[in-house]
């Protein structure tokens, strides 16, 4: 795991600021979805090796939810993001 | 019955109040006043606009759109009321002024006592005069601003405190770092 | 006498005379001596004993790879075992004592391993002391534990105190030798921050041995003046006594400072060790290289040492290990240390060089023996001569120490910890680090370069390009003058031929070079095999010196390059870090933060027995005078809020404040139960689920006005709830305006229950707080008398008529008081957990005892909440699939013993009346127990298979730990008030 990872909006920080919650590239689906559509969503994970987007918390810095693109065999940080994609913001 | 309710500050006894400031002293508010600020979402640009535009308030970054507003001229009740009427409809305050201690470090050795706590990088050319961001401190959540060269405040919960007070007491031990109300 | 010290030379203060004891033996040294140097300086070179043979061990090196002189240091608690005497500083008053013997050094009973050791080959164990299994705890572990080990570990509490600390930087040089100081002088004088750290207590590495002088003068002068030029930069931080032991990622490493482990009696002020982190954007690696020992036959007898320490010896401590040394190599650095040694008077016996022909020039008048080898060592507890051959030939020659010299190996440690491997290089016969990238290079003859000239120009060169790459401009290189210097070529020589007694590879571990034939042969010729077969390279040395010698003897019995056979692993720590400088300060009751909560002042004057609850601290309850037991505590107060009135610190709670246009239907989405119509003024029971359909966490949420609400959630998800939260506001459904933040802290919170808790909530709030004007669920703003603004709620876990009041956290203990002053006309008493625990149990009320992730809201009696009008909400879709909604489901019930006098315990099992008490009968168990004083036995909540339905029947309560079996009666969970009528009083 990463040791520092640049917050985008506290900067470079230690990873004990942060928690990790996993993969980032999942999209909650309509209620009215199937059960398998659930089923994945909740409960079934890839584990790979390589280049993975998590959502990790900055806990004890700003507490925004980020999405950190990093390499779960080197280790490797290759961006961080804020997990919003703001109507509000994109709308600029 | 008296209804006079006395306010009593977390590290009272635990903090003397006549202790003449050493080269690295931990000052503690003994009152503060202090308001979250939430922009409204769309109206942050704008909010911290208007917080920067006001030389009575010390905003202190925490998150995007949100600010810890201290004042140590106004009461709880004043500064919430000044801010609502400055910001109105584009953010939400919220008083923490009990919610909150107020905690200012300085001395040439500040920078040293912190970097025990803290992993951010604390260097002039990384964490400049006026700047503030929310920062591990050991095992407790501060928000950290620098307000001088070798002068910082934090601002820590206050179910915290106490142990935060001991935390930097402990890292500031090689310095003989003192400790004293602020009068 | 054969070591003593040299009547001049060295870098120690010879104004500065120390006392130490060495194994109770008063000894004199100097200031800036080692322990090692002052041992020898008083002829001390037997120091231990070895780990399976017992067999007399002598001091080898003059650094961190010492495998043999390992020591216990200091008195008492303060202890220190298995620390090396060849980096531990003296001092005056240092206690020191050997290890691993018994009775004494001289005279060691374990040492008849040696004799057996016939019988201890690699392996030994494992084959030996497989069976039978009951033979291993009873006598075989035992007799190894006794025979077995080394330094003794303390078992008292350790005095000593840690910390932690982080650091930042542009370039991180590890190593102060010619490389690293002239790096940190090139990178320092361009202007970057710089951090310059090094494992000795003086800066300068092989500077301080080197005998080549440096722009005219001595090499220890011109370390001195970088060092003084250094210290005046604001931008660099020089560290001493600082040991760099692992690269983590992000080039975060981990260095361990021993700020206080060369003094006396430490100072209070300071800890005695400091754990940094240090973050740098650049880190260059100029660790040196090791000296290799030589595998021949005798070779650990003591007074075997690395030829170069015999020169550190000499030429920085002033000390000779020996009056007649003879000297072992296969390269031009043997020639140096004769050099050395006769520059300073000590007789060289002869020179044996491994190879046939050297350009290496020996001093003059001393003899040397080409392409000669040692085959054996004679002597016992001291080295007194060894057996050389050559040609065919033996020869007897009459010496006190052996400098041996196998050539050198770049210490790379630290670039291969994160996965890289070594490369083989066949023209230094050495591996060296990759290019491991990320900013982290290495330099001088760390990457192989052995010359003085060529580390002082490579580790300019390297900061300078380290500079430039991070935009700081650069003056070229102002390199010191330094004299030509031999080619220092060696021969690779894994193992000396013709072997007359044991060859050891590694010295600590007792292995030698027929363990690691032996390894081969059975299959485990692996170098990471060998490794654990024969535990080479596994002791507290981890192989710094027998590694390479091991991998080169595995390479040679199997005919190939050592490049196939690779090296074993380089993991974190390059030296043993100690527990207690990774634990920092964060010990005892430092562990975890402690929270306060702001009525603590109050709980405490009125008699609070507290108790740790997550990071809080509780009150559990409140021991009045003539109370012999906690039960007697909690009774009268369970009773006196059913009868009257008490009051609870209900601060811990969680509290968020939501505010926005979408307030409300953020809370919709984030409870199962709706939100939508809450009407201002008003308080709801809410019940979050996780997204699986399982309950997550509950508690009230009030709308204090049309787009504000506050949200409480139970103390121990106060931090999960908001993360949760912000998840669903952030990621989740970032298209709703809305806003929050926790206040837990900025409030102090009261619950007052019981019959008479309005006449004391009156006496104090200027508001109407009749049922009429202030119903059950009513939630607003107040003013208290005086005009404090606060905040009431009437709300209830007790299920008595109830108000829980918050004030700003700060008037949080007067406002208690005046509370508990307003009640004692009314008998009021304060009431802690336990109390709150039976009064929730009483009443059937849950908390995470029954909400632990397994259940279902219609688990627990909430199947009605679950919203079927809401479109979605979190959980909403998986709590209606098949397994949730089962019949057989285990549901809430509450459990009274058939005999009253019976006790019940949480974590029992149900099983039916009659059936076999086995798991496999399982029907249900028992989530919270607690005596009833109300109901005068005990009571019970649990959950039973399809319970709702088997009110009336009677189970048994089996409780495996203890083994009884307690009949009882299935029955509501509502124990007190199943219409709610005290509620609404």
């Amino acid at each position: 795991m990463a040791s520092l990872i640049p917050c985008p909006h506290c900067g470079i920080r230690p990873k004990e600021e942060f928690s990790i919650r996993g993969d980032a590239s999942l999209v909650r689906p309509d209620p009215e979805s199937s059960d398998e559509t659930w089923n994945d969503y909740v409960h079934i994970r890839a584990n790979p090796r390589g280049r993975y987007r998590e959502h990790w918390q900055h806990v004890a810095g700003c507490r925004r939810w980020l999405v950190v693109e990093r390499d779960t065999f080197t280790h490797e940080v290759f961006s961080v993001s804020d997990g919003a994609v703001r109507p509000w913001e994109t709308s600029r | 019955m008296v209804h006079q309710y006395a306010d009593r500050h977390t590290l009272e006894g635990l903090v003397p109040a006549d202790v003449s400031a050493g080269a690295d002293h931990l000052a503690v508010a003994a009152r503060q006043a202090i308001v979250v600020v939430l922009a409204a979402p769309g109206q942050e640009a704008a909010v911290a606009h208007l917080l920067a535009s006001d030389e009575d308030l010390s905003a202190r970054f925490s998150a995007p759109g949100e600010w810890l507003v201290i004042s140590g001229l106004q009461t709880p009740e004043l500064l919430h009321q000044a801010l609502a009427a400055l910001l109105g409809d584009m953010a939400h305050c919220i008083d923490q002024s009990h919610g909150r201690v107020l905690l200012r470090l300085t001395g040439l050795n500040a920078r040293a006592i912190l970097a025990k706590g803290a992993g951010l990088d604390l260097h002039p050319s990384a964490f400049s005069v006026g700047q503030s961001a929310n920062v591990l401190c050991g095992h407790i959540s501060v928000n950290l601003a620098r307000v001088g060269d070798d002068a910082f405040e934090i601002v820590v919960m206050r179910s915290f405190a106490d142990t935060l007070l001991h935390d930097l007491r402990d890292m500031g031990r090689a310095f003989d770092l003192t400790t004293a109300f602020l009068a | 006498m054969t070591a003593y010290r040299l009547s001049a030379g060295g870098l120690v203060d010879r104004s500065a005379p120390l006392t130490f004891t060495f194994d109770g033996q008063s000894m004199q040294g100097f200031e800036g001596d080692t322990l090692a140097s002052g041992l020898l300086a008083n002829d001390r070179m037997l120091v231990g004993r070895s780990f399976k043979y017992h067999r007399p061990r002598g001091i080898v090196s003059a650094g961190v790879s010492e495998p043999n002189a390992l020591v216990t240091l200091g008195l008492g608690a303060r202890s220190d075992p298995n620390t090396k005497a060849t980096v531990a500083e003296l001092y005056a008053g240092l206690d020191a004592r050997s290890q691993n013997r018994w009775p004494s050094l001289k005279y060691d009973v374990g040492a008849v391993n040696g004799l057996l050791s016939p019988f201890l080959s690699a392996g030994f164990y494992y084959k030996t002391f497989m069976w039978p299994a009951a033979f291993w705890e009873k006598v075989y572990e035992p007799i190894i534990r006794k025979a077995a080990g080394l330094g003794r570990a303390v078992l008292e509490r350790d005095p000593e105190t840690y910390e932690k600390c982080w650091a930042h930087c542009d370039l991180l040089v590890i190593g102060s030798g010619p490389t690293g100081l002239m790096a940190a002088l090139s990178a320092g004088r361009a202007g970057l921050r710089v951090v310059l750290a090094d494992e000795g207590f003086r800066h300068g590495g092989s500077l301080l041995s080197e005998t080549t002088p440096i722009d005219g003068a001595p090499a220890a002068a011109f370390a001195a003046a970088a060092i003084t030029e250094l210290e005046a930069l604001p931008n660099v931080t020089l560290m001493t006594r600082t040991t760099v032991f692992g690269w983590y990622d992000d080039n975060v490493f981990g260095a361990l400072e021993r700020v206080q482990k060369h003094v006396a009696t430490p100072s209070a002020k300071l800890p005695v060790e400091r754990l940094w982190r240090i973050a740098a954007r650049r880190a260059l690696l100029a660790t040196g290289a090791e000296e290799r020992p030589l595998v021949f036959g005798g070779n650990d007898r003591p007074g075997v040492m690395m030829a170069g320490a015999l020169s550190t010896y000499a030429n920085r401590y002033g000390v000779a290990a020996g009056t007649s040394v003879a000297i072992f190599t296969n390269g031009s650095a043997g020639y140096r240390t004769a050099a050395d040694l006769s520059a300073h008077g000590i007789s060289v016996a002869a020179i044996i060089d491994s190879r046939a022909e050297s350009p290496d020039v020996a001093p003059s008048g001393t003899r040397v023996i080409r392409g000669g080898s040692i085959v054996d060592t004679k002597g016992k507890l001291r080295l007194s001569g060894l057996v050389v051959e050559r040609a065919g030939f033996e020869e007897i020659i009459d010496c006190d120490a052996i400098g041996m010299s196998g050539g050198f190996s770049p210490v790379i440690h630290l670039a291969c910890q994160r996965g890289a491997k070594p490369l083989w290089s066949e023209a230094l016969k050495a591996f060296v680090a990759p290019d491991v990238g990320q900013g982290f290079g290495v330099a001088g003859s760390a990457a192989g370069l052995y010359s003085l000239p060529a580390c002082l120009r490579d580790g300019a060169d390297k900061a300078q390009a380290f500079a430039n790459d991070l935009g700081f401009s650069t003056s070229p290189a102002d390199l010191p003058v330094v004299g030509a210097e031999p080619d220092p070529s060696f021969t690779a020589l894994w193992y000396v031929a013709g072997a007359k007694s044991k060859a050891f590879v590694d010295f600590q571990n007792d292995v030698h070079v027929s363990d690691l034939g032996l390894a081969l042969r059975e299959g485990f010729g692996h170098v990471e095999h060998a490794k654990r077969y024969t535990t080479n390279g596994m002791a507290t040395d981890q192989g710094k010196l027998s590694g390479i010698n091991a991998t080169g003897l595995l390479a040679a019995m199997q005919g190939i390059s050592p490049a196939d056979v690779g090296t074993t692993t380089f993991r974190p720590f390059y030296t043993p870090v100690p527990f207690g400088a990774l634990a920092g300060t964060s010990r005892d009751e430092h562990a975890a933060p402690k929270r306060v909560s702001p009525l603590h002042g109050w709980a405490a004057r009125n008699g609070a027995v507290f108790i740790d609850s997550g990071l809080w601290y509780r009150p559990s309850w409140f021991a009045r005078a003539g109370e012999k037991t906690w039960r007697e505590s909690v009774d009268r107060e369970v009773l006196t809020v059913r009868a009257n009135v008490g009051l609870c610190d209900v601060s811990t709670l969680g509290k968020i404040e939501v505010f926005g246009p979408d307030a409300a239907e953020f809370l919709n989405r984030v409870y199962c139960n709706p939100f939508l119509k809450l009407p201002v003024g008003k308080a709801r029971y809410g019940l979050m689920l996780r997204e699986d359909g399982m309950v997550y966490d509950d508690g009230t949420t009030s709308r204090l006005g049309p787009e504000h609400f506050v949200v409480t959630t139970t103390t121990a998800l106060a931090g999960g709830v908001l993360s949760h939260m912000e998840y669903c506001a952030q990621v989740l459904w970032p298209d709703l305006n809305l806003r929050f933040c926790s206040v837990s802290d900025q409030w102090a919170q009261m619950a007052i229950a019981g019959p008479k808790a309005r006449l004391v909530v009156q006496a104090l709030v200027e508001d109407d707080v009749s049922n009429a004007a202030f119903p059950f669920l009513a939630a607003k703003a107040v003013t208290l008398k005086g005009g404090l603004k606060g905040r009431l709620f009437r709300i209830s876990f007790s299920g008595e008529l109830a108000y829980e009041l918050a004030v700003p956290a700060g008037y949080g203990e007067a406002v208690a008081d005046a509370l508990m002053e307003a009640g004692r006309a009314h008998g009021i008493c304060a009431y802690g957990l336990e109390a709150l625990n039976v009064l929730r149990i009483e009443k059937g009320h849950v908390t995470h005892a029954e909400l632990d992730g397994r259940v279902t809201p219609d688990d627990v009696g909430f199947g009605r909440m679950l919203s079927s009008q809401k479109a979605d909400f979190i959980g909403k879709r998986l709590s209606t699939r098949f397994g949730l909604t089962a019949a057989d489901r285990m549901q809430m019930v509450g459990l009274k013993p058939i005999e009253k006098d019976k006790d019940i315990r949480a974590g029992a099992h149900l099983l039916r009346e009659g059936a076999k008490p086995s798991t496999l009968n399982d029907q249900g168990y028992v989530s919270s127990a607690c005596h009833s004083p109300v109901l005068g036995q005990f009571i019970a909540l649990g959950f039973l298979k399809s319970g709702r339905e088997r009110y009336g029947e009677k189970v048994v309560i089996w409780d495996r730990l203890r083994g009884e079996e307690t009949l009882a009666e299935v029955c509501s969970p509502v124990f007190v008030d199943p219409a709610n009528a005290r509620l609404n009083l």
